[in-house]
């Protein structure tokens, strides 16, 4: 899977086209959390407003894979990163959905 | 604290000290507590004096702080581990001595040798030392050790942040060591649950003492982790092909891995009790909508892939010594791989079979339970491999193969008790109770401390040059099973006698014979320690007839071997082309394994640097600040620790060049000193005949 021993980088990845990737980073990660502070203030429903704000941070973590880690799903080492993210979105979902599981059944039987 | 937080010094006062309350209430609670204050502090200043007078300053600030070397990094984080192991078992042992004197009667209840609150402090002291200032620094440390060189590669992908992960670990263990001096620590046990340990329920340090340890060594974990996985992923040899990785890699691969993604779980829950304890948030609180369940929760959620992140690494050791001290190779490689992939994945699906009586409907429970049972399956196919593995070798009784016995017959009755509890309805009747705690002790001792100890008998001649003495590593191993046996055992009695977990005082005398029995076994583990560290000195005394410079003592058959003892910094002269899965066995098969390489090239190493000194000091002073409310000293060092990484960010830093001259005299020069020394067969393996070069034709692996 790993060609062993290759830390060096890819020729034609000019420093430019990095500095790019990580300024349109930095600029969308600053929008999205802007908009969530935006939603949290602004006169919606709360459903929205949470949903709203969901939708911001998923689109954040997605900004960070690809702008800051250099995830991609195109290219040379494609499949480690696919199965890099779907190990890591599988734990996540085991962690999130246990805890809705569990947490749900405690509150309907406190109630 | 009596009067207000100062500005300057915060809630620190002459009173926090445990003199105060021993010149107060002179008892032997009170003098206990003293006198293990006065153990630090006596202890630093002859670490102080001795390094003085030994003039070690220098060597140990040039060669060891500010060493970027993993396998340097290495024996540090096992010599902290060492010193915390040494303060978890003798508070195990007044424990112990507390509860054989701790039978009350009717009339006067409380009884015994410390008070309450002092009992409670020992078990949250002890159990947090020994999870995360023990157990973890002992695997860490020997990861960083042995992975490196057995995946041929010269250091870790970023050597400068294992030097960061390494200062946070030892910050917060001198955040856990000076509550003994100044102020006192958490009452709430090592999982220090909430609304106890809240802001209503526990005020003052205690708590915040556990916070910050907890925070700051989980920081440095969770970066060691990441370190681990990029190394193994990135910096084998070439050749060496994910499925020729010797097994403690592979084991060494699901601890990164759970390191990763547990860690974080464990910052988060703290994290969140910090909040609500210094802010006045509401996560875990009774009232205003906190939901004190959910810490629980997410502290299993990291708890129990701890507890894999613990034995896995033991696994590895395990894997290697069965193999090489019966002279055969491994039985099952590829099933021990898919099995500790499995454990790894499945550790994560368990969590709540530690709180089954918290209260959630029995479909949770039975879900959670018969994950918990699922997990036992690949943990058996391993005892099974290495059983296998031994049949029929030539097993050679030494010190690690004793402890690997103890753990065959240990570790499954504690796995076997693991099972009974993973069924809900047992665990309602004997769950709190001392059941717990022999079933707990009963797998961590037989298999992460007896692991680790057998993998730092085994590596030992690789980090200093010469072996340890067998006759004592032996007496040592017998000593610590002799001493688990005694020690916990009775627990499992007193547990389904009725006696709770964590109890200062019990009415019932027929506990007695069974606490004096455990105290016996407390005893036993106090001599156990003792001939641990008399293992060392003896060895050390007897280093040149021990001395293995031929670097290979044991007849092995992973890279490490292939290397003189001690290790030189660069591991290998020039980076091994890998052709099998155990390569160093295949070129002794092959014959000439020692044979030179055509051409020596310069070897790049990462500069010493004092980058991870200086943030552990820092994140040191941010714990012990905010631990005391000391605002502008958080202030300060919390602003330092981003500002020194960018002060180095903006450096150039140059690698150190060790020239190829250099490697090539100092190789030629091991090269003939194994031709010239000779070969030692299996018989002369403890003898003085065993200079670390074996005879290859016995090598059957």
């Amino acid at each position: 899977m790993t060609k062993p021993n290759t830390g060096e980088l890819d020729p034609q990845d000019s420093a430019a086209s990095e500095i790019k990737s990580y300024a349109v980073g930095f600029v969308a990660s600053l929008l999205l959390t802007v908009g969530a502070f935006a939603a949290l203030l602004a006169d919606l429903p709360t459903t929205w407003k949470v949903v709203l704000i969901c939708v911001a941070a998923v689109l954040q973590i997605v900004t960070h894979l690809r702008n800051f880690l250099h995830l991609s799903f195109a290219g040379g080492e494609s499949e480690e990163d696919m199965l890099l993210v779907l190990f890591s979105v599988s734990l996540l979902a085991i962690m999130a959905g246990g805890t809705w599981y569990i947490m749900s059944d405690l509150a309907g039987r406190m109630h | 604290m009596s009067g207000g937080t100062s500005p300057i010094f915060g809630n620190l006062n002459w009173n926090v000290t445990p003199y105060t309350d021993a010149f107060q209430h002179p008892d032997s609670s009170t003098i206990i507590g003293a006198g293990a204050a006065s153990v630090l502090v006596l202890g630093a200043i002859a670490g102080l004096a001795l390094l003085t007078y030994m003039r070690w300053w220098g060597p140990l600030y040039r060669n060891w702080l500010t060493s970027p070397d993993a396998k340097k990094i290495g024996i540090m984080y096992i010599a902290l581990a060492l010193v915390m192991l040494t303060r978890g078992i003798i508070e195990g042992f007044v424990m112990r001595a507390h509860q054989a004197t701790a039978l009350g009667t009717l009339s006067a209840q409380e009884s015994g040798l410390v008070a309450p609150d002092h009992f409670a402090e020992l078990f949250s002291t002890h159990g947090t030392i020994m999870i995360f200032f023990v157990a973890m620094p002992l695997l860490i440390g020997l990861i960083n050790f042995v992975m490196t060189q057995q995946l041929g590669a010269r250091d870790m992908a970023f050597p400068v942040l294992n030097q960061v992960s390494l200062g946070l670990t030892a910050a917060g263990a001198a955040l856990v060591m000076i509550s003994l001096l100044v102020g006192q620590f958490g009452t709430g046990g090592w999982t220090m649950y909430p609304p106890y340990t809240g802001k209503i329920f526990s005020p003052g340090e205690g708590v915040d003492y556990w916070l910050w340890a907890i925070l700051i060594s989980g920081m440095g974990s969770t970066l060691t982790g990441m370190n681990f996985a990029v190394t193994i992923f990135k910096h084998r040899a070439p050749g060496m092909h994910l499925m020729r990785m010797p097994l403690f890699c592979w084991t060494s691969l699901c601890v990164a891995i759970m390191l990763i993604y547990a860690m974080p779980a464990l910052t988060v829950s703290s994290a969140m009790l910090a909040l609500d304890r210094y802010a006045d948030f509401h996560f875990f609180t009774n009232a205003s909508g906190g939901n004190m369940m959910n810490y629980a929760n997410i502290f299993w959620m990291f708890g129990h892939p701890e507890v894999y992140i613990l034995i896995l690494p033991a696994f590895g050791v395990f894997s290697e010594i069965s193999s090489t001290f019966s002279g055969k190779r491994l039985y099952g490689y590829t099933s021990l791989v898919i099995a500790s992939m499995s454990i790894a994945v499945i550790s994560f699906t368990v969590w709540l079979h530690h709180f089954f009586t918290m209260g959630q409907s029995a479909g949770v429970n039975i879900a959670f339970g018969i994950a918990t049972m699922i997990i036992g399956i690949p943990t058996g196919v391993k005892i099974y491999d290495w059983m296998a593995t031994m049949w029929r070798g030539r097993v050679r009784i030494t010190a690690p193969i004793v402890y690997l016995t103890g753990f065959f017959l240990l570790f499954v009755i504690g796995g076997l008790s693991g099972i009974i509890l993973a069924n809900p309805s047992i665990d309602y009747q004997v769950h709190n109770s001392t059941f717990l705690v022999a079933h707990f002790h009963n797998v961590i001792i037989p298999g992460v401390l007896y692991g680790m100890l057998a993998g730092i008998h085994y590596w030992f001649p690789k980090a200093f040059g010469f072996r340890l003495s067998e006759t004592w590593g032996r007496r040592t191993a017998l000593l610590f099973v002799g001493g688990f046996v005694f020690t916990f055992m009775p627990l499992y009695v007193l547990g389904l006698m009725g006696m709770p977990r964590r109890s200062p005082t019990f009415q019932n005398p027929d506990f007695m014979p069974w606490m004096y029995l455990a105290a016996f076994g407390g005893v036993l583990m106090m001599c156990a320690l003792a001939s641990l560290v008399w293992t060392f000195w003896a060895s050390y005394r007897n280093r040149v007839a021990l001395a293995v410079p031929g670097g290979d003592p044991w007849n092995g058959s992973t890279l490490e071997w292939s290397t003189p003892a001690p290790v030189p910094e660069w591991t290998f002269p020039c980076i091994p082309q890998v052709s099998a899965r155990h390569d160093w066995g295949e070129r002794k098969r092959a014959g000439d394994p020692w044979k030179g390489p055509a051409a020596y090239t310069d070897i790049e190493m990462p500069a010493n640097t004092v980058h991870g000194l200086l943030i552990a000091i820092a994140a040191f002073a941010l714990g012990f600040a905010m631990v005391w409310h000391i605002w502008w000293l958080a202030i300060i060092s919390i602003l330092a620790i981003p500002g020194i990484v960018v002060i180095r960010g903006l450096r150039v830093i140059e690698p150190r060049i060790i020239p190829a001259a250099e490697v090539a005299e100092a190789d030629r020069r091991f090269r003939r000193l194994v031709e010239n020394l000779p070969p030692a067969t299996r018989a002369d393996e403890e003898t003085e005949r065993n200079r670390g070069v074996p005879d290859i034709t016995e090598f059957a692996g």
